[in-house]
C-alpha cells in the first residue's frame, strides 16, 4: 500500500481547544491520563476526578471495576454515564453523531415530524450529519426530490453539517458536496474514538475503525434519535454482556438476545479476531474480511460485536481498517471495532478539534470466541455469487470470464483502493480487457486520484495510469452502482449483454429485454435490434458462433461489499467481490485473476 | 386515561406490558424530549374499536377479514423463499427513492415487494398490475432480511399485504425494523419450514399457541413465541406502543 507507513510519533493531539474540552466534561483529563486509560478499565466518569495512576495496575486490583469489559461495552457504559453496566439494566445512551443520507433521511425526517410535531427541533444541530450520496447523478425526479427534502430540513433546522449538492452537472462546483457518507464522515472528522455514531445505513459500522461504537439503524429509530438524541440500551442479563436495542427495544430482549446470547449466561457477545503476521504485499484488508466472513458466514456475527486486533491490524492504515469494519454487517454483526492507536490519532490530527478519549478492552474481558489468523499464509480471495460468504481463492476462479470491473463504494472506493489498483496497472504495463469503471467515494478521493503521485511511477497520478490502461474516466463521487440505484446510474448492471470481441477492442450492445424473453422469443429479439444494423450484425454473428455466449449474463469483479442477486442492478448479474488488487488484475486479463500474476 | 385502558384490552391475551419498567422508564426519559399533545392515530383508532386502521397501514390492518380480533391468528396463502433473502431482493435499491412516510409512496413500495427475487422464483409474489400480494404469510429460511438497514424492506412487505414472516432466523436490523415499524410479525420457526411448505399452501398461524398449521399438507409446526415484541407490533410500532402504555405522553 502506498501510504501504509505508520507514524512513529506517539503524541496525538487529542484536545485541540479548551472550549470543546469543557463541553465534554472531562477537564482534568490530560494526555497522560488518556494514555493511561489504555491499561486501565476505569470508566470515564470516575477517571475525570481522580489523579492519574502511577502504575499499571490491573483493573481488578483498583477496586473500582468489578467486571472486565470489552471495548464496545466500555463505550456504551460511558455513553450512558454509568460507571459500569449492570446486567439486565436499561440505560439511555447519548448519541454523539447521527448520520443520515438521501435514501433514508426523508423517511426519518417524516417520522420525526409525525411523532415530535411539525415544529419540533432536532436535539442538537451540530450532532446531526446529513450526507446526500446514494442517488445523486440521476435524472430520477423522486431521487432529486429527496435531496431537496434534506436541504429544506437542514435549512429549517439550521443543521451545521449538511454536505449539499445543487449543480448535478458538475460535482466540482459544489464545494460542500462530499460523496459516500461513511468515507466522508471519516474525512470530515466526524469519527472519533470512544464515541457513539449511529447512521441510517448498514455500513455505518465502517467508523468502528476509529475505535468507536458505530452501527446502522432504521428510519423509525433515527426518527427517535432526531428528537431525543438518545437511545435506550438493554444490558443483557448475561454477565457483562451488553446486547442493546434502540429506544424501547428492551422490550424485545426475549426475542432478540434471549436466544442468541443468553444460552450461556457467562459469555459476552463479542467475537475477537486476532490477525498476526506480516501482511504479504499482494493482500489488502478486503482479503482479510472476506476470509473472516467466509469463516463465520453471513449470519455468523448476528447480534454480536466484532473486534479486530493483532499485529497485522496494528500495521493497517486507517482506510484499510475501515475496509475491515465496513463489511462487519456482511457477517450480520452489529458493530466492528479496531482499538485506536497512534495511526488513529495521527489520522485525526488535522480533522477534528473535538476532544475524545479512546477506550480499550480489558485484558480480562471475555469474548464469545476468538479467531486467530496467520495473515502471512493467506492468499487473495473473492466472494463468488451470490453471497459475501461464498469464499474462494482468486486463483481457483481463473477460468471465470468477466465482463466488467467496478472499483468504488464505501468498501473499495477510497484513495488507497485506487492507489492499489494503479499499482497493479503500473506493474503490468498492459491495457484492460474489459470495461473498468472507477467511482471515487468522495470528492477528496477524486482529487487524490487526479493529484497524488503513485509510488514508483515517476510521478504519475492514478488518473494517468488508469487512462493509459484504458479504464473509464473516474466518475463523479457517489455510491454509484454498488447498490444498483436508479436505471441511469453510472456503471449499473442493467440488462444481460450480448457481446463481440474484435481484436483488442470490446463492443457491447445492451438490449432492453429480459434474458428469459431473449431465449423464448428469439424472433422478437431480432426485430428488437434490427434498428441498429451494427448491433444486429454483432448479435447475429455471436448467436451463430455460440448462442449461449450471446445470451451470457454479466459477470462483474467488484471492490464493493455485497453480491446478493440484483445488488448492482440486474438480478441475474454475477458479482465477484474482491480487493482492488484482484479487481485490477482481473480487468487486465478479462478473467478473475490472482494479483500475484502482476505483483510478483 | 383512554390510552391506558385500551392498552389493557389490547394485551389481555398477549404478554402484559412491563408496567413497573414503564415507571422507571418515564423517570429516565430525558427532559429534552418534547412530544406534541395530540391524539395518536393508533390510539384514536383503538378508541373507536375499529380494527381497520386505514390511515396507518400496519400488519394488523391489512388482514381485515381473516385475522381474529386480537391479531393472534393469521390465515392465508404462503409464499416460500430460501436462505439469506437480503433487503435488495425484498425491495431493490432502485425503488428506495420512495419515501415510506408518504402514504401514496408507501402503497407503491408495497407493489414492489420481493420483486428482486431471482428468476428461479417462477411464481410472482405480486401479480402483474396488482398493488397487493395474495400471500399473507412469507415462509423463509435462515438470515431473512440481511444486508442493508433500509426500513423500506419490512415496510414494503407490510404495505404489500403481508402480515407475518416465518423464518428460521433473521438479520438483526431487519428484525428490529419490523418491530419498530409494526409492519409485520417476524416469527421464528423451530425447524426449517421453507423445506416443508410450498408456495400456495394454505396455512394458519396461531400466535397464542405458537403454532403453524399447513392445511395443504395437513402438518403442524411449532413456532418460537414472539414474546414482548408482540404487543409492540400489535400497537403499530414503538411510538404507538409507547403512547398506548403511557411510556411517552399520548397525543391528543
Amino acid at each position: 500500500m502506498a501510504s501504509s507507513a505508520i507514524s512513529a510519533t506517539p503524541t496525538p493531539s487529542f484536545i485541540a481547544n479548551q472550549k470543546d474540552l469543557g463541553r465534554f466534561g472531562f477537564s482534568s483529563t490530560s494526555q497522560f491520563s488518556i494514555h493511561k486509560c489504555k491499561k486501565s478499565a476505569i470508566p470515564m466518569k470516575i477517571m475525570s476526578v481522580m489523579t492519574p495512576q502511577q502504575s499499571d495496575r490491573r483493573p481488578a486490583t483498583t477496586g473500582s471495576v468489578k467486571t472486565a469489559l470489552t471495548l464496545t461495552e466500555k463505550i456504551l457504559a460511558r455513553a450512558s454515564e454509568k460507571p459500569q453496566l449492570s446486567p439486565g439494566e436499561n440505560v439511555w445512551v447519548n448519541v454523539d453523531i447521527l448520520m443520515t443520507h438521501d435514501v433514508c433521511g426523508p423517511g426519518s425526517i417524516g417520522i420525526f415530524k409525525k411523532e415530535f410535531g411539525e415544529n419540533a427541533k432536532v436535539w442538537d444541530r451540530e450532532k446531526l450529519v446529513i450526507i446526500p450520496d446514494h442517488y445523486i447523478f440521476t435524472s430520477d425526479e423522486r431521487a432529486n426530490r429527496n435531496v431537496d427534502i434534506l436541504r429544506d430540513f437542514c435549512t429549517e433546522q439550521n443543521i451545521k453539517y449538511f454536505y449539499d449538492i445543487k449543480d448535478l452537472s458538475n460535482f466540482k462546483v459544489n464545494p460542500d458536496y462530499k460523496g459516500v457518507c461513511h468515507i466522508a464522515l471519516a474525512q470530515e472528522g466526524h469519527c472519533r474514538p470512544g464515541e457513539v455514531l449511529l447512521g441510517t445505513d448498514s455500513h455505518t459500522c465502517t467508523a468502528g475503525a476509529f475505535g468507536q461504537f458505530a452501527t446502522g439503524i432504521g428510519n423509525t429509530d433515527a426518527g427517535f434519535v432526531l428528537g431525543a438524541g438518545k437511545l435506550l440500551l438493554k444490558v443483557c442479563s448475561c454477565s457483562c454482556s451488553c446486547s442493546f436495542f434502540f429506544f424501547f427495544f428492551f422490550l424485545f430482549c426475549y426475542s432478540e438476545t434471549g436466544i442468541l446470547s443468553c444460552r450461556d449466561p457467562r459469555v459476552p457477545p463479542t467475537l475477537r479476531f486476532v490477525m498476526d503476521g506480516e501482511m504479504p504485499d499482494y493482500l489488502l484488508a478486503k482479503d482479510l474480511i472476506l476470509q473472516i466472513i467466509g469463516e463465520i458466514s453471513v449470519s455468523g456475527a448476528t447480534y454480536k460485536a466484532m473486534e479486530f486486533t493483532g499485529t497485522t491490524v496494528e500495521s493497517l492504515t486507517m482506510e484499510e481498517r475501515m475496509t475491515l469494519c465496513n463489511m462487519v454487517v456482511e457477517a450480520g454483526g452489529k458493530n466492528g471495532v479496531v482499538p485506536a492507536d497512534s495511526t488513529t490519532f495521527k489520522y485525526l490530527e488535522d480533522k477534528t478539534s473535538i476532544g475524545y478519549e479512546p477506550v480499550y478492552s480489558d485484558a480480562k474481558a471475555s469474548f464469545l470466541s476468538e479467531y486467530r489468523f496467520d495473515v502471512s499464509k493467506l492468499e487473495p480471495l473473492v466472494a463468488k455469487p451470490h453471497s459475501p460468504d461464498n469464499r474462494a481463492l482468486a486463483r481457483e476462479c481463473k477460468d471465470v470470464k468477466i465482463d466488467r470491473v467496478y472499483i468504488g463504494s464505501c468498501t473499495g472506493g477510497k484513495t488507497e483502493d485506487f492507489l492499489a489498483a494503479a499499482k497493479v496497472f503500473l506493474a503490468s504495463g498492459k491495457k484492460v480487457k474489459v470495461p473498468t469503471f472507477l467511482v471515487p467515494a468522495t470528492q477528496k478521493v477524486w482529487m487524490d486520484v487526479y493529484a497524488l503521485p503513485v509510488p514508483g511511477s515517476g510521478g504519475k497520478t492514478c488518473s494517468q495510469i488508469f487512462e493509459e490502461a484504458g479504464c473509464d474516466t473516474p466518475a463523479s463521487p457517489s455510491c454509484g452502482a454498488c447498490l444498483g440505484g436508479p436505471k441511469d446510474t453510472y456503471a449499473r448492471m442493467n440488462e444481460p449483454m450480448a457481446k463481440l470481441w474484435t481484436n483488442e477492442r470490446w463492443s457491447m450492445i445492451t438490449y432492453n429485454t429480459d434474458s428469459r424473453l431473449l431465449k423464448s422469443y428469439l424472433p422478437f429479439f431480432m426485430i428488437n435490434v434490427v434498428n441498429d444494423n451494427y448491433g444486429y450484425l454483432i448479435c447475429l454473428l455471436s448467436i451463430l458462433i455460440n448462442s449461449s455466449d450471446a445470451l451470457a449474463l454479466q459477470v462483474c469483479v467488484s471492490t464493493t461489499n455485497r453480491n446478493f442477486p440484483g445488488r448492482m442492478g440486474h438480478r441475474e448479474g454475477q458479482i465477484y467481490l474482491a480487493s482492488p488488487y484482484t479487481a485490477a488484475a482481473s480487468a487486465l486479463t478479462g478473467y478473475v485473476t490472482d494479483p500475484r500474476e502482476f505483483l510478483q | 386515561m383512554a390510552a391506558a385502558s385500551i392498552s389493557l384490552s389490547h394485551n389481555s391475551i398477549l404478554t402484559p406490558p412491563p408496567i413497573p419498567k414503564t415507571k422507571t422508564f418515564l423517570g429516565v426519559l430525558p427532559n429534552s424530549i418534547k412530544f406534541p399533545v395530540t391524539t395518536s392515530r393508533a390510539a384514536a383508532a383503538a378508541i373507536t374499536s375499529s380494527r381497520a386502521i386505514s390511515v396507518v397501514p400496519r400488519a394488523t390492518s391489512v388482514d381485515s377479514g381473516s385475522t381474529s380480533e386480537a391479531g393472534s391468528t393469521f390465515h392465508g396463502l404462503c409464499y416460500v423463499v430460501g436462505d439469506n433473502i437480503d433487503t435488495d431482493q425484498i425491495i431493490p435499491a432502485e425503488y428506495l427513492t420512495l419515501v415510506p412516510s408518504k402514504p401514496d409512496e408507501y402503497e407503491k413500495l408495497g407493489s414492489y415487494a420481493l420483486i428482486g427475487l431471482p428468476a428461479n422464483y417462477t411464481t410472482r409474489f405480486i401479480d402483474l398490475n396488482e398493488m397487493k400480494t395474495k400471500y399473507k404469510i412469507v415462509i423463509a429460511g435462515e438470515n431473512f432480511g440481511c444486508g442493508s438497514s433500509r426500513e423500506h424492506a419490512p415496510v414494503a412487505l407490510g404495505a404489500s399485504g403481508v402480515a407475518t414472516v416465518v423464518a428460521e432466523s433473521y438479520a438483526r436490523i431487519f428484525f428490529r425494523n419490523s418491530v419498530a415499524t409494526g409492519e409485520i410479525y417476524p416469527l421464528e420457526s423451530e425447524g426449517r419450514l421453507c423445506d416443508e411448505c410450498n408456495t400456495g399452501d394454505v396455512v394458519t398461524i396461531e400466535m397464542d399457541e405458537s403454532r403453524l398449521i399447513n392445511h395443504t399438507t395437513g402438518k403442524e409446526y411449532k413456532l418460537k413465541p414472539i414474546g414482548d415484541a408482540g404487543p409492540v407490533i400489535q400497537a403499530g410500532g414503538i411510538f404507538a406502543y409507547a403512547r398506548s402504555t403511557g411510556m411517552i405522553p399520548a397525543q391528543n
